[in-house]
């Protein structure tokens, strides 16, 4: 049981860091950025092609893979969000699934839909916490989660920051104190591209990755995890994350081999969500609506 | 692209011109169904069938996000409860056809108003999430539960013998699909719909003037879920074999997006949308196989990733130029007396 909550803890990691991308999104656009998972499935693809596929120096994949991240965020923003400005939550929410499933059917049409291995950051053996051997990549991944769920915090407190929460509140009255919605929009989007690639990048090395990875597995349960930490807060999109991490581990342990319920992490992360839902829908974090 | 589009929608076509145009357009669409029906043998009664089920699908999702207003990406588990649950009406308790359906379309209902207890009291689209994960959920949980669904072999749903052949059970297809279509209209023109209207532009205003926010987005989403379980129940018998594979999770984003293309609250374009992408996997291999030309890069996964492909570009193009989908496109013929400009 100790390994299972061990294992959620650090599969709780990238949940987090989708997590901190969403939240961003929310806070300043006020919609569910279902593009998010995408973001770090063609930086990892990218990524994968530079150093395995080209045989280029690692740095030069990251490097490749978080700057396609940033230009699709980009474009996004450009072709798909700008566009949309004026229209209801709802479009742009299918707006946002379309632009998910377009990235998940153009990696597919690129490459193979085959299973492939992303080499990791670190080469080295399992480190044994409470019983569950934890790759180097994993502790990785959940250092980088706690220093930018804390950057990002900060960068709310900053004048550029203020600005984004501005726009979000009254675009009108921003535009008037000198705040541009062009730039802020541009902003915003960029930064949840680099969020989402940094999270691709560092994740698709822990197991095996296929096209729409990021979409199919990881988007519904770091999304669980934005609604628990508050939907705003980026502390509680840290502590989402972990959470969520745990319940799908134990919710296997527990459900999955003790009971042999079929698809038990999904399930976990169902439930989860509902009793959020029902019992405190403003999240652990958030401020009650 | 924009000002064609533009132009088009101007034309006012009044009078008596425009209840001739209607009835031609009428007749034309119920012969472009009437003749693969009567003479395109049974492959083409089977497709009729499974475009009317996606057109009840379409209609709906349209009941949903086009009159709510809300999103369900988990609609491929509300269909394929209903399936199951006519499949084991009819296979283990061997139960008749209406009997199958009925089940279907309340399992239907009830998991809707489950779900939609929870997650529409919270405001903004909380729902997309629930269903998301509660799609994913019944794809692994309940399609996987043995007793319920036969496990991996899938469940059987034979079809009683007064449909038995495929023209028959078209026919009965259609005929559900023109009942739904009746009550989509009459649910629009009534109360119901100026309610779902006011609930859509602005929670707030309506809830001021009387409605019941919350419970008529549980209502509509309910009978989003009867209408779903209602398709799957066809589906069931339609295919004779129900396996969680027909219900995967990009199914549902697939059948959110067809509809937008076709437009939100336009019926006609939801059905036009709805049959092409119902068809488009079926006739896409065939056609592309058929090319004289074989592009190296075409093998059985492009397949499988072409619909989804093709359905995000519709999208971006229709959100893009005509927000209001194919329904925009079909205004100038099918709204007399000009059109209501185009609401996103």
């Amino acid at each position: 049981m100790g390994a299972f909550f061990a294992l959620g803890l650090f599969q709780g990691a990238v949940y987090g860091l989708l997590a901190v991308g969403i939240v961003l999104v929310y806070k300043a656009k006020r919609v569910f950025n279902f593009a998010q998972g995408e973001f770090g499935g063609v930086a990892a693809f990218c990524a994968f092609g530079l150093t395995v596929a080209l045989g280029l120096p690692y740095w030069v994949g990251v490097v490749g893979g978080l700057a396609a991240a940033v230009a699709m965020g980009l474009v996004v923003e450009r072709v798909v969000v700008r566009p949309l400005e004026s229209s209801s939550r709802t479009i742009m929410l299918v707006a946002l699934v379309g632009v998910a499933l377009f990235a998940v059917a153009v990696t597919v049409l690129a490459a193979e839909p085959v299973p492939r291995v992303m080499p990791p950051i670190v080469e080295g053996g399992t480190v044994d916490i409470l019983g569950a051997g934890i790759l180097p990549q994993q502790l990785i991944l959940l250092a980088v989660l706690a220093v930018l769920a804390a950057a990002m915090a900060w960068f709310f407190k900053t004048d550029l920051g203020l600005a984004v929460l501005a726009s979000s509140q009254d675009l009108r009255a921003a535009q008037v104190v000198g705040i541009s919605p062009t730039a802020v929009s541009r902003l915003v989007w960029g930064l949840a591209a680099l969020l989402g690639g940094i999270a691709g990048l560092l994740y698709a090395p822990v197991g095996i990755f296929t096209p729409g990875f990021m979409t199919f597995t990881m988007l519904v349960p770091a999304f669980a995890a934005a609604v628990l930490g508050g939907m705003t807060s980026l502390p509680g999109a840290f502590i989402g994350g972990l959470a969520i991490g745990v319940v799908q581990n134990l919710g296997i342990y527990l459900l999955g081999q003790q009971l042999a319920v079929p698809g038990a992490a999904e399930l976990g992360v169902f439930a989860l969500l509902m009793l959020v839902l029902l019992i405190r829908p403003q999240g652990l974090f958030g401020k009650a609506v | 692209m924009t000002t064609a589009t533009l132009v088009l929608t101007r034309v006012r076509i009044r009078g008596r011109l425009g209840l001739v145009l209607r009835v031609v357009l009428v007749l034309a669409a119920l012969a472009l169904v009437a003749y693969p029906l009567f003479y395109g043998g049974d492959v083409w009664a089977q497709r009729i069938s499974r475009a009317a089920i996606y057109a009840v699908i379409g209609l709906s999702i349209n009941t949903l996000t086009g009159h709510a207003g809300q999103i369900s990406l988990g609609h491929q588990a509300f269909v394929g409860i209903g399936a199951f649950s006519a499949a084991f009406m009819a296979s283990q308790l061997a139960a008749p056809l209406g009997f199958g359906l009925a089940a279907a379309a309340l399992a239907g209902t009830v998991t809707a108003l489950l779900v939609g207890m929870v997650a529409l009291r919270v405001t903004g689209l909380y729902l997309t999430l629930v269903t998301l994960a509660f799609g994913l959920t019944a794809e692994t949980t309940i399609f996987n539960w043995r007793e319920f669904t036969g496990g991996g072999a899938g469940a059987f749903a034979p079809r009683p013998a007064l449909v038995e052949t495929d023209f028959a059970y078209a026919v009965l297809c259609l005929g559900v699909l023109a009942l739904v279509l009746y009550v989509d209209w009459r649910l629009v023109s009534t109360k119901t719909g100026r309610a779902l209207a006011a609930v859509r532009n602005n929670e707030d205003i309506a809830a001021t003037l009387g409605v019941n926010v919350t419970g008529y987005k549980l209502g509509a989403f309910c009978f989003s879920g009867l209408v779903a379980g209602l398709a799957g129940g066809l589906f069931a018998y339609w295919n004779q074999v129900v396996q969680a594979l027909d219900f995967e999770f990009q199914v549902a984003l697939v059948w959110v997006l067809m509809t937008v293309v076709g437009g939100l609250r336009s019926r006609l374009g939801v059905i036009i949308a709805s049959s092409f992408f119902a068809l488009l996997p079926l006739t896409l291999p065939n056609f592309l196989s058929g090319l004289p030309w074989q592009p190296p890069f075409l093998n059985e996964a492009v397949y499988h990733v072409l619909p989804p492909f093709i359905v995000v570009v519709m999208l971006l193009l229709v959100l893009r130029f005509f927000p209001g989908g194919i329904g925009q496109l079909l205004a100038p013929v099918t709204r007399r007396g000009g059109p209501k400009g185009a609401k996103r």
